[in-house]
């Protein structure tokens, strides 16, 4: 058995070794896509689950190539995502991937409130403060053009590029969140949900969502055509991550792109299993790195599943911040602490 | 006692119905009949695994069943209630399970909408404090158009071709649009209407299941 190159072993009833690390012996991780169920039913139930993904995203790709000027507008591209996503939803009503998963009424609102959040109060902030302004700030100051290399390119390739460059920095900052304290206080509140629905890739505590927004995109020029077609795949990709529906995606998106079941482990309650699958869109940078891990996971979330409100959500960065720090000066030098000893997460 | 005592509610009664009718926005209340011969005791033991979910505490005392709960499982039917009361009483029209829930989410979608007006008003304020901005600022010297082409390999392959750049075109600010803050004003303002029919609906299909003991 293989994953991410690295040789898996055989279940032990306390994990399964992948590479150097065992995965899943703190909570229950699939490992292995020959363990993880396949899509059953009626042969038109299968055809639909084997071949919607890569029809909707080479769909996509022709519309948006070949779409004239007048339609091709960031206004098309809006109505498009919000079609996709209320037909995304009613699938996740329709057949759930699992029951435990289900969107209820509190859950949905949740959702949509950090959706609404991320449309209006962030968008302010970072239109002052984001990595855009940073950068149109800098090229003002030094008078700078923007990188117009890649505009000779082809289409697609532009395309990749946006998202390669955005996807690259971001999986160096999702790691970085893993991995150091601080980010990890911001970015720990997402990984209280306990279930993934196609809007819990919005949740969590607002400084985590303008940091993992931030990229060095804004200093390329790119056509606008190439722009919206990285945006239609990056949408007809990287939705999936947080869906409650299964499908039977094919083995090549599997090696390429990150899926449900990817991101299942990332979300599970096992520490390990949360250490695998960074990247947003490419999980080949996962696989380049080492830290990918093929499978799936039910049961997510931290503390045992236990789910957070939204005022907690909101407050909870900076009230640990707070602990920790009013630990670390209250202790008398010399004397260790507890918390010396448990890893950062 | 005139006539008029008895039909206009005195300050007390009215300050009752003003109160239970505020309270309506996040208060659930309801009565579900309990079936024939069921005892007290009885209708509390088939209530009782609603109340041994994660987060949930919950006591007794005679014919009531106070709850509270905190970080509710995403999945428990009660996640959507903070707290609430259960009592078993006779009105008149045969004994029921009358409740009485309590829910901040309720409140909080009741109230988002105001939020993301706020969240438009903002934008638009500071769309005008740019504006403002950029005005006072000394003008840029107007950078010759930037005449974009395709690739050949997109021309042989049909993509359309880049539009030209307009030589009337005014330069480009960033404009400040509060139309995505009021469309979710808009949203919530719906989530909350479904949402406080539909969770009165589901608690009284639920207690009314469990006490038939389906």
């Amino acid at each position: 058995m293989q994953a991410n190159g690295q040789a898996i072993g055989q279940p032990t009833g306390q994990g399964t070794r992948v590479g150097k690390r065992i995965i899943g012996a703190q909570s229950p991780v699939t490992v292995g896509w020959e363990n993880v169920p396949r899509v059953e039913g009626s042969r038109a139930k299968v055809l639909f689950f084997t071949w919607f993904q890569p029809a909707v995203l080479f769909a996509l790709v022709a519309f948006w190539y070949y779409a004239p000027n007048s339609i091709a507008k960031a206004s098309t591209a809006i109505g498009i995502g919000i079609a996709f996503k209320a037909f995304l939803l009613f699938l996740e009503w329709l057949t759930p991937r699992h029951e435990s998963w289900k969107l209820t009424w509190k859950e949905l609102t949740t959702d949509l409130f950090y959706v609404g959040l991320g449309y209006t109060a962030l968008r302010m902030v970072e239109s002052q403060i984001g990595s855009d302004a940073i950068l149109s700030a800098i090229r003002d100051n030094f008078a700078m053009e923007k990188l117009a290399f890649f505009t000779s390119l082809p289409l697609l390739v532009q395309a990749f590029l946006i998202m390669f460059i955005f996807d690259f920095g971001q999986y160096w900052m999702h790691r970085g969140m893993h991995n150091w304290y601080p980010l990890w206080l911001s970015h720990s509140v997402h990984h209280y949900i306990t279930q993934l629905n196609i809007n819990k890739g919005a949740v969590g505590n607002p400084t985590e969502l303008f940091l993992i927004g931030l990229g060095i995109g804004g200093m390329f020029d790119f056509l606008p055509r190439a722009a919206l077609l990285a945006g239609a795949i990056g949408m007809s990709v990287s939705t999936y991550q947080h869906i409650n529906v299964r499908f039977n995606t094919p083995g090549w998106w599997r090696f390429l792109f990150n899926t449900t079941e990817h991101h299942s482990v990332h979300h599970s309650q096992d520490f390990e299993g949360s250490r695998s699958n960074y990247a947003n869109t490419f999980i080949f940078i996962d696989r380049i790195f080492g830290t990918c891990v093929d499978g799936e996971a039910e049961l997510l979330g931290m503390e045992g599943g236990r789910r957070m409100s939204i005022r907690e959500q909101m407050t909870y960065p900076f009230t640990e911040a707070w602990k920790t720090m009013k630990e670390k000066l209250s202790r008398r030098p010399g004397t260790a602490s507890v918390a010396d000893a448990v890893p950062a997460e | 006692m005139n006539a008029a005592s008895l039909t206009v509610p005195g300050p007390t009664a009215r300050g009752v119905m003003n109160r239970r009718f505020f309270e309506s926005i996040w208060h659930i209340r309801g009565s579900v009949p309990l079936p024939p011969e069921q005892s007290r005791e009885e209708a509390f033991t088939r209530l009782a695994p609603l109340f041994r979910e994660t987060g949930t505490s919950h006591e007794c005392v005679d014919d009531t069943l106070r709850f509270t709960k905190k970080d509710p499982a995403a999945q428990d039917k009660m996640a959507v209630f903070d707290h609430g009361e259960l009592q078993i009483r006779d009105d008149g029209a045969g004994r029921a399970l009358h409740y009485h829930m309590v829910s901040r989410m309720l409140l909080f979608c009741f109230l988002a909408p105001l939020l993301f007006v706020a969240f438009g008003q903002a934008t638009i304020l500071i769309g005008k404090y740019e504006a403002a901005k950029e005005q006072a600022a000394p003008k840029k010297p107007e950078k010759p158009p930037v005449v974009r082409t395709l690739n050949p390999i997109d021309k042989m392959l049909g993509a359309p071709a880049p539009e030209p750049p307009k030589k009337d075109k005014k330069p480009e600010g960033k404009k400040a649009s509060a139309t995505s803050a009021y469309v979710f004003a808009g949203i919530f303002a719906f989530l909350y209407l479904v949402g406080r029919i539909l969770e009165q609906r589901a608690i009284r299909r639920t207690l009314g299941r469990r006490l038939a003991g389906e």
